[in-house]
């Protein structure tokens, strides 16, 4: 029960007045943030990254960890109260969460989506305390010829789950991969499209490509939105804020049944908590419908309880990815892994040994921002709501504000605000477009690894590509993946074929 | 596939449901660039096996590859026919990208006008609509809608950005970071420009009081140096 002590290590770095301050801090900009329409705990996480730069890495981290899960428990209070998932892992929960809103049960499907997210995250967070260390040792193992499978596997899921279209997926990926082309190689020392200017010889700053993409391509769509139908109503939540007993009984299933399908996809990268959210909706969906009280398309608390758990279990255990294997499986873990290189520590096996303080503390300070999210978003939720009535021409350009700080405060280079303003416009062009931005980042932050790694193999191999697939790991790895893009594309073709038929028959 | 644009619709409108081909056009130049450089290269003499050049002329390759298949994708699939209603009273499709609506008042125009069924729309519609911001069971199935870009808004905003970034170094973060956040604000459609000049003054000053002062970044003194 080496964990348990590690871990109380941790409870103790964390339960300092300071770093409580920067759990509580992060727990309320990630709030902040998941509450607003479109923006996200990436996002805010990118924001924040050049800002931190003064605190020491453990504040800087646990900071990180709270607007993390403050993000994910936020965003399903837009959802539930405006229809407007404040980001793409509340889509599943807010399609009954809205429902029980319109039905004025706003503030029992608070409730409940707020339980759903400290259960399912904390959940996770206990199974990562005790699995992440054994995950680090197999990880040790790994040569270049793992790393390089891991990193395709991440490049190919996340392309191919996240967004519509794998074409779409992949397109993005690619661009990601070419931007992180720019600078020198460090292999060789050969200068790489930098066209010999010297800003780009360390090529483009990760910050500088999330903040362009995420909130500044955000800021841009806003305005290109402006003056279109998108002003959804925000419906009051009155009224008790507890579930009662009967509630409580037929959600608590939910929870564990969505924390249940979420737990394992935070470790395989698909890219975030888009799929399991939808899998625990649709799992809740059917369950509902073999038995009598079925309340699905009227709102259904278990329509909001299972994806909203599952959505918390797959951060969490993506978090214990990104420690035990430094491999992130979605945007958020894309932009922390750049927070880590940024205070130059390398997650992965290692990290438990070399900043063995820094991983626990983090591990420590997700239970507690568990607990501050709870008691942040289980009795205030109508008070987060409140701050959707701000103008938006005033939130967004303060966020434009912050973003361009950031970026100046990290590099003092002017160069680097016209760089940040190229990609935000890229990111206005693929949001509108329907190209999702997530591939880019993990391409961004993944490529130069698996080059690298790819070069490695090849030169240890002496150019047998064989080299590439002959561990059992690797090889296993690659099958699984051809499996997993098979099952896949089966399932969306029928999943096609099911919404046509629904489309075609008139809703009873 | 059945989309082939119907004869009385003119040039403009074929390309106006494909806009999204500045995509591909993108990833073209960007498969254009990368192939010049990989091959115009400097690559230091000794180098292992798979060198510097390898993996760039594999994503050149990727770059084109895919501003094909999107290219293709695009002219498949067109956005729907009808752009999404203002919520400011438009006297016409096209007019109304020129009208810049600051004085734009919510009225009843809701309701979009109905447009012919065509199944590879309503794919597109329903998937832009599923990935950005409603719900995938939303009540009523509206009719899909092509996304009106507000054109003076982007541009505005853009435009406030670069002046920004051109005055940031000579005039100082207080007076550029104001007239950053005045700008987008008003291009976002605030409507008290005087009023935001104070808003926007006491965001950027709180701003260097807290992250200049305080966390000790660095942030340019402008015009403004003596004073802090």
């Amino acid at each position: 029960m080496n964990q348990l002590s590690n871990l109380g290590d941790g409870f103790l770095t964390v339960l300092t007045p300071m770093n409580l301050l920067w759990v509580f801090v992060g727990a309320l900009l990630g709030t902040a943030v998941g509450v607003l329409p479109g923006l996200g705990s990436a996002m805010a996480v990118a924001l924040l990254l050049p800002v931190t730069f003064s605190l020491d890495p453990i504040g800087a981290f646990i900071m990180f960890a709270g607007v993390l899960f403050g993000g994910l428990f936020g965003d399903s209070i837009s959802g539930i109260l405006m229809n407007t998932p404040g980001n793409s892992t509340a889509i599943a929960s807010t399609i009954e969460g809205h429902k029980m809103a319109q039905d004025g049960r706003a503030a029992q499907a608070l409730a409940t989506s707020a339980i759903a997210s400290f259960f399912g995250g904390t959940v996770a967070a206990i199974l990562v305390v005790f699995f992440a260390p054994s995950l680090a040792r197999l990880a040790t193992h790994f040569g270049p010829a793992e790393y390089l499978a891991l990193a395709v596997f991440a490049f190919v899921a996340i392309s191919a789950v996240v967004g519509e279209s794998i074409l779409r997926g992949l397109t993005s990926l690619v661009i990601g991969l070419a931007i992180a082309l720019v600078g020198i190689d460090g292999m060789s020392g050969a200068s790489r499209f930098t066209g010999g200017m010297p800003e780009l010889f360390d090529g483009i700053n990760i910050v500088v490509i999330t903040v362009g993409l995420l909130a500044l391509g955000e800021v841009i769509a806003v305005a290109a939105r402006r003056g279109t139908k998108e002003e959804a109503k925000l419906i009051t939540s009155a009224g008790r804020l507890w579930l009662s007993r009967k509630e409580f009984r037929l959600a608590l299933p939910a929870w564990v049944r969505g924390t249940t399908i979420g737990v394992p996809f935070g470790i395989i990268p698909v890219g975030g908590s888009e799929v399991p959210t939808f899998l625990a909706y649709g799992t809740e969906r059917r369950l509902a419908a073999r038995k009598p009280g079925n309340m699905f398309g009227r709102g259904d608390g278990r329509g909001v309880a299972g994806p909203e758990a599952a959505g918390n279990a797959t951060a969490s255990t993506a978090m214990g990815a990104l420690l035990a294997l430094g491999l992130p499986t979605s945007a958020t873990a894309a932009v922390l892994l750049a927070a880590f290189r940024q205070y130059g520590l390398q997650p992965g096996p290692l990290l438990f040994e070399r900043a063995s303080e820094l991983v626990w503390a983090l591990l420590a300070s997700f239970f507690i921002g568990m607990v501050v999210l709870l008691i942040l978003n289980l009795p205030f939720a109508p008070l987060w709501a409140k701050l959707l009535k701000v103008p938006r021409h005033y939130l967004y350009a303060g966020i434009t504000v912050f973003a361009m700080l950031g970026i100046y405060a990290t590099s003092s280079k002017v160069f680097d605000l016209v760089l940040v303003l190229a990609i935000g416009l890229l990111g206005f062009g693929m949001r509108r477009y329907g190209l999702p931005v997530a591939p880019v980042l993990i391409g961004v932050i993944l490529g130069p690894l698996a080059e690298t790694e790819f070069r490695r193999t090849m030169a240890v191999s002496e150019g047998d590509p064989f080299a590439l697939v002959s561990s059992p790991i690797s090889a296993t790895l690659y099958i699984v993946l051809a499996l997993g893009v098979t099952g896949l594309l089966v399932q969306r073709s029928r999943a096609r074929k099911k919404e046509e038929s629904r489309l075609m028959t008139p809703v009873a | 596939m059945t989309t082939e644009s119907a004869p009385d619709r003119g040039h403009s409108e074929f390309l106006a449901r494909r806009t999204g081909l500045v995509m591909p056009a993108l990833l073209l130049v960007a498969g254009v660039v990368l192939a010049i450089g990989t091959f115009t290269m400097d690559v230091p003499s000794g180098v292992a096996s798979p060198g510097p050049q390898m993996f760039p002329a594999f994503i050149s390759v990727a770059c084109l590859v895919f501003a094909v298949l999107l290219a293709v994708d695009v002219l498949r699939k067109p956005e729907p026919e009808q752009v999404a209603a203002r919520t400011a009273p438009a006297t016409g499709g096209t007019a109304a990208r020129t009208a810049e609506p600051t004085t734009a008042t919510p009225d009843g125009q809701a309701t979009a006008p109905a447009a012919t069924p065509d199944r590879d729309t309503t794919a597109v519609g329903g998937a832009t609509a599923a990935g950005e911001t409603s719900a995938v069971g939303g009540a009523a199935v509206e009719e899909p809608l092509r996304i009106r870009s507000n054109r003076p808004a982007v541009l505005g905003l853009v435009g406030t950005v670069i002046v920004f970034i051109a005055l940031l170094v000579p005039l100082g973060w207080i007076i550029a970071g104001a007239l950053l956040f005045w700008g987008v604000a008003r291009t976002l459609g605030s409507r008290r420009p005087v009023f935001d000049i104070f808003v926007a003054v006491a965001m950027s000053s709180s701003i260097q009081l807290a992250f200049s002062a305080g966390l000790g970044l660095n942030l340019p003194p402008g015009i403004l140096a003596g004073v802090f």
